[in-house]
């Protein structure tokens, strides 16, 4: 989900926060904008992710990058200057986020503001009660349009008791649903004591603003949002059953539900996720998949259980001599399992100590590495990495049942920078989604035949019109190469005799389904023509019997019935009495 | 899902004005395939000419070609879901096909249409011959159901099915009363026939709304009195829109209606580099046009994209223009983010352009289509390929993807272990793949079941599956563990593998594991290794055990379990003697102190197993191939000069010997050949 992060570094935004005197908006939006950074680098770093800073003009300080510390840095040298813009700044977004466009990406846009309205002809009130009222169809604002693909977020800092921030959000809120936006505004909770002292509240002396707005508080919002749009899928993947071949897996970009019209006509589509689970069924040839349509494509990311993680890495610091073993849960089913497996590991694990003490060097490169600290998350074997592997190697796919009648694959897909990973596709709703696999619920294994029975890809379909040889006449040209294709064969007739019948009753057989009962005259003249040319130039008389017997089969309306078929002449007489021929011309 | 253009009816004028000339010449010296000449004066070689050098199609065969094409167009692209059928009209209504499948398709309408035949000459003109039977009859087939309609029905969900339908009427109207009095006999019927479906004759589906088009054909140059009409709403049931075209154009007319009929777009693939017949080594450039589902072009568009369209000269609707991409290796197989796929047909199937494209396809080649960019630079923004003889065109994502950079699996969870069983999982995939079944068994185990039990993720986490490489016997062991129907004869043998290590490790033999590389493991060690092989094998049998042979197996590997692990101070005879001297045990025991013998003997495990292996017999077929192929996996690279030999042929020793000899003479040609033999085992 590329995502554009917006500071409004308008001059308001220098204003210290009422009871914080160490803090500005500015610089809290800035800590937000680093909690977020924070959020999504643990998070794997996968979002593409620009800043902007926006005043009366909307500037791109760090365009689409994995690379957060360039945003780190460059959030902390912005400047405000003048007065804030909304509307010039999302005009602007539509042109940054103009490269990702299209359906497959869902486009973020986090503005940190404190939901300043603007002044003038360019504040969001004139923009609501002018422009979006009658100007809406205008070709300038065709950015209107395609903003309402975005997802826009607001942080908006301010105080519930300020009532230049509360008709802020009111406004903001306004813009959104008047322009059919997708949004939400991301705002403190009120504290109670700001909702009864409306009247008497002194904003600066008020002590409840305290908790009312600060760095948890920014944070806090921080955490909403990314609760709200940055959360992975988090999915079960099994293959197979014995326990390792199982494992919670993330699922990034998030899947989206897909909305899935009702079977019955007119009632409500219905709304489906994928499975919690989701279970190989079997496994297909990459190049018998091809490049079918995919309603959305995810990364299948190992979790990571992250607390877990860092406790044991503090825990295990102070073991030193024994490889230090994971903690096991003895109540844990597969506690057997676990235990053996850790033991082969050590038992594996201990030989080149072994060897060390005996001193002798020659066998210090040894295969197993020997690691005195606890695993690492990527030294801790895992399925995902096994099975992109496998796929990898036998250039395969795993077809995966991702809910009733909902099927993906997983494959192995290498990157341009020839980096590879797990990759989903989730294929639409249905079984039968791909013409050339078939009934997806029909796929089975080589030993489900019936004895004698052989299978393979792809599922052939009927014959389309483009692999028959179907005869068209609309264009005259296609009627001439039709002709002419009989008459080349009819002057190699001797050898050519088969072919030419061949052509000859495919251009009667059309004719007679189109009512074209004029070729065949056409058709029984020109082949007259070629006979009495031929002739004239010597050629074999087999030649110029089979043309005038053709002629004369295609004038007879006997033979204008859809079972009759014109047969070359028999080799009867008359071909006794041409035998000689070839005799005189030797 | 009953849109109205599943149903769609074309109802043709077979009355004696048809059999006259469209008026549209074909020159007899044009088909020959000389240049086309005026009228009567082609002097050509054979001297004949005057009269008959040039003939024309009659109007009925202009109303059937064009109408033929246009459910050719319709099958291509929705094969088995959108119908078309044909009514002839004339004293009375012929129905050429029904709503079935069996008879929704090209070949049943040619051979109908043979029978059909051109209307006669000769035949008197009288009101009995008329289009309105044709009509009448249109509009009781639109009541009838279709295959799908039936199986909604059958389904007993109590709603209304959406029945609505399209017909296409070629005819000659003399004047637009004419026309008139066409539409409102249309309507009247269908009323009369909405009310056979109601309550009490329950005849047929209701009508909910019809589209008639109504195409009023005339010879060519031949003025009509009948005046074009857009759609107008006749009733609420009702649609009609009147196209008065001349007869060589009613192709044209329909390709064009077509387009909105099915909501097809044209795209028209442009550099085509094709050799020429006469000029094998030029080559030029050719465009091939081509209908599909509109979809394929929106779908593919972001608001910034736009793709570029043109209008062909003598058509009436946009085509949008792709460059040819000269595919580069990439065969089908190429994995393309897709976002919708769609069916294709040429809109001139027979065209030489058309066939040369559509035969490059079905050969299993695909072709990458770009754009332009607003930028200068391009795009691929779709691809056509073929599958199981279907060609489609598939829309791609032309859009920057976050998908584009892929974390690198070795940076994530479990991506720096080495030692995956990548190629046992590969085999087990290979073993899987699937099948498209013409049934399917509910009961046939499914993958879960298929996937063995016990399946370390690494080589490092099991003892059993690191011996399997070494020891010649324990794949085949393995394999006799897991079957799920064991039987005793199996039992026997797993007991006599079982009792093969308990003899080795009661010898203190060394396992054969290659990363020790030979180094002498200490005797605590030598003890551990044991221990760890049979907890493990009691986990695989444990996890396995479907029969009481399985249970049986893991009684006695329990009990040895337990010998050995106190065999350390004294054997427990008792167990022991259980497990020795059951009846299919092969000999007593003969315990020898643990510890006497260390790594230097370790090959007589491997001996006695290969003694066992030559008396096991009966593998099956798959385990031969499977085993075979997973020790093929695990050998090193076979001589070169085998793997560059076809099967079954006698790999040639030093093929470059005798060359190399006449070159060099005598100088050092002994000694090449070895090195180069060397340089390979190595």
């Amino acid at each position: 989900m590329p995502t554009l992060i917006a500071l409004d570094a308008s001059l308001s935004m220098l204003r210290p926060v009422p009871g914080r005197n160490d803090h500005t908006y500015l610089s809290l939006a800035i800590k937000g904008i680093q909690h977020l950074l924070d959020n999504l680098t643990a998070a794997g770093k996968l979002e593409h992710l620009a800043l902007l800073s926006y005043t009366t003009t909307a500037e791109l300080k760090v365009d689409f990058t994995r690379d957060y510390d360039q945003i780190r840095q460059a959030v902390k040298k912005v400047e405000p200057v003048d007065k804030a813009c909304l509307l010039t700044m999302l005009k602007t977004s539509v042109s940054i986020m103009a490269t990702w466009g299209g359906a497959p990406n869902i486009l973020q846009l986090v503005v940190f503001t404190d939901c300043g309205l603007g002044f003038g002809s360019t504040s969001i009130s004139s923009f609501l009660d002018t422009t979006l009222a009658d100007k809406e169809e205008e070709p300038e604002f065709a950015w209107l349009t395609t903003l309402t693909n975005y997802n826009l977020n607001f942080i908006c800092l301010g105080l519930h008791g300020d009532h230049y921030f509360t008709r802020g959000l009111a406004v903001y809120q306004q813009l959104l649903d008047k322009a059919g936006l997708k949004g939400q505004l991301f705002m403190p909770k009120p504290t109670k004591a700001a909702d009864t002292t409306d009247g008497t509240s002194n904003p600066i002396s008020n002590s409840s603003h305290k908790s009312e707005l600060g760095r948890t508080v920014v944070f806090e919002l921080v955490e909403r949002l990314c609760e709200a749009s940055y959360k992975s899928t988090e999915v079960v993947l099994k293959c197979g059953s014995y326990f390792r071949m199982e494992a919670p897996v993330l699922l990034w970009p998030p899947t989206s539900p897909y909305e899935q019209p009702s079977p019955v006509f007119g009632r409500d589509p219905t709304i489906r996720h994928i499975d919690q689970k989701i279970e190989v069924c079997g496994f297909l040839a990459l190049s018998d998949i091809g490049s079918p349509a995919t309603l959305s494509r995810h990364w299948v990311l190992p979790k990571v259980e992250r607390e877990k993680n860092a406790s044991r890495r503090s825990g295990g610091g102070g073991v030193t001599t024994k490889p230090p073993k994971l903690t096991l849960d003895a109540n844990n089913p597969n506690f057997e399992l676990e235990k053996l497996e850790n033991d082969i590991r050590d038992f594996y694990a201990k030989d080149p100590k072994d060897t060390e003490e005996s001193g002798d060097d020659a066998d210090v490169t040894i295969v197993m590495k020997h690691s005195s600290g606890p695993p690492t998350e990527q030294q801790k074997e895992n399925i995902c990495v096994l099975l992109h592997g496998a796929l990898k190697l036998e250039n395969m796919a795993a077809l995966v049942l991702v809910g009733e009648k909902w099927y993906g694959f997983i494959y192995a897909y290498t990157d341009n920078k020839k980096k590879s990973n797990l990759m989903l596709n989730v294929l639409p709703p249905g079984t039968n989604v791909i013409p050339w696999i078939g009934d997806l619920e029909l796929l089975g294994f080589a030993e489900d035949l019936a004895p004698g029975e052989t299978a393979s890809f792809p599922v052939r379909a009927d014959r389309r019109s483009y692999s028959q040889s179907s005869v068209v006449w609309i264009r005259q040209a296609s009627l001439q190469s039709d002709v002419q294709k009989v008459l080349r064969h009819a002057k190699k007739m001797p050898d050519k005799t088969q072919h030419f019948y061949k052509e000859l009753n495919r251009i009667r057989r059309a004719a007679l389904a189109l009512g074209f009962v004029e070729l065949l005259e056409a058709l029984a003249m020109l082949l007259e023509k070629e006979c009495a040319h031929l002739t004239m130039n010597g050629a074999s008389s087999e030649c110029t019997l089979q043309l005038q017997h053709a002629a004369t089969e295609l004038r007879k309306t006997s033979n204008r019935d859809i079972k009759s078929t014109i047969v070359p002449l028999q080799k009867g007489a008359p071909e006794a009495g041409s035998a000689p021929a070839p005799g005189y011309m030797y | 899902m009953f849109e109205q253009n599943q149903k769609t009816i074309f109802v043709l004028d077979h009355t004696r004005y048809f059999s006259i000339a469209s008026e549209d010449y074909i020159s007899m010296d044009f088909l020959k395939g000389k240049p086309s000449v005026d009228t009567g004066t082609g002097a050509g070689v054979g001297g004949a000419s005057g009269l008959g050098t040039q003939f024309s199609k009659s109007l009925w065969t202009c109303a059937c070609e064009s109408s033929i094409e246009y459910c050719r167009v319709v099958w291509d692209l929705f094969p088995g879901k959108k119908h078309v059928r044909f009514i002839v009209s004339d004293t009375a209504a012929h129905i050429v096909n029904t709503w079935s499948t069996s008879t929704q398709n090209m070949s049943h309408v040619m051979n109908a249409m043979v029978m059909v035949g051109v209307p006669s000459r000769s035949m008197p003109q009288s009101s009995d011959y008329s289009v309105i039977h044709g009509l009448r009859a249109a509009i009781e087939a639109l009541a009838e159901p279709t295959d799908e309609q039936l199986a909604t029905i059958a389904s007993g969900e109590p709603v209304h099915i959406p029945n609505e339908g399209r017909v296409i009427c070629i005819t000659s109207a003399r004047d637009n009363t004419s026309m008139k009095s066409l539409e409102d006999i249309f309507n009247t019927v269908l009323i009369q026939q909405n009310a056979l479906a109601g309550p009490p004759a329950k005849k047929g589906l209701a009508i909910d709304h019809c589209h008639l088009v109504i195409l009023n054909i005339v010879p060519l140059g031949v003025e009509s009195l009948v005046t074009n009409r857009g759609l107008l709403n006749i009733s609420p049931l009702l649609d009609v829109e009147i196209h008065t075209v001349s007869a060589p154009d009613i192709s044209h007319k329909l390709t064009h209606l077509i387009l909105d009929h099915y909501n097809l777009a044209s795209t028209t693939v442009t550099n085509i580099p094709m050799k020429e017949e006469q000029n094998a080594n030029s080559s030029a450039n050719y465009d091939v046009e081509i209908l599909h589902s509109r979809s394929a072009h929106s779908i593919a568009c972001g608001p910034d994209f736009s793709l570029p369209t043109s209008i062909k000269p003598g058509a009436t609707y946009e085509t949008v223009t792709l460059k040819w991409c000269t595919p580069r290796g990439c065969g089908s197989a190429d994995l393309q983010p897709c976002l919708g796929q769609f069916l294709v047909t040429p809109v001139d199937v027979t065209s030489r352009p058309s066939s040369c494209l559509i035969n490059f396809l079905l050969n299993g080649r695909s072709v990458l289509l770009e754009m332009p960019r607003k930028a200068g630079s391009k795009a691929t923004s779709h691809m056509l390929s073929a599958r199981g003889g279907e060609i489609f065109i598939h829309s791609l994502c032309i859009t920057r993807s976050c998908m584009d950079e892929a974390p690198a699996i070795g940076d994530g969870p479990g991506g720096r272990v080495t030692d995956y069983r990548t190629t046992e999982l590969g085999q087990l995939m290979k073993m899987s793949r699937m099948v498209p079944l013409k049934a399917k068994d509910p009961t046939a185990p499914g993958l879960p079941r298929r996937m063995p039990r016990y399946f370390p993720l690494t080589n490092g986490s099991s003892i059993l599956f690191h011996l399997q490489r070494h020891i010649s016997w324990m794949p085949h062991f393995l394999h006799l563990l897991v079957k799920e129907d064991m039987d005793k004869q199996e039992e026997v043998r797993c007991q006599q593998h079982i009792h093969e290590l308990y003899k080795s490790a009661s010898r203190g033999d060394m396992l054969p594991f290659t990363h020790t590389n030979g180094a002498r493991l200490k005797l605590s060690k030598a003890k551990d290794q044991y221990r760890l092989l049979y907890r493990e094998l009691e986990q695989l049998i444990h996890l396995n055990a479907t029969t009481v042979h399985h249970k049986n197996l893991l009684e006695s590997l329990q009990s040895l379990r337990a010998a050995y692990g106190e065999a350390k101070s004294e054997p427990n005879s008792s167990l022991l003697r259980s497990y020795t001297e059951s009846p299919h045990s092969p000999e007593r025991l003969e315990p020898i102190p643990s510890g006497g013998s260390s790594g230097s003997n370790s090959n007589s495990l491997l001996k006695a197993s290969k003694r066992r292996m030559s008396s096991c017999g009966q593998r099956s077929l798959l385990d031969i191939i499977s085993s075979a192929e997973r020790s093929q996996a695990n050998k090193r690279l076979d001589f070169s000069g085998r793997l560059c030999t076809p099967l079954g042929q006698v790999a040639k020793l030093y093929p470059d010997f005798g060359n190399k000899e006449k070159d060099s003479l005598l100088a050092g040609t002994t000694a090449a050949p070895n090195v180069k033999e060397e340089s390979i085992r190595s």
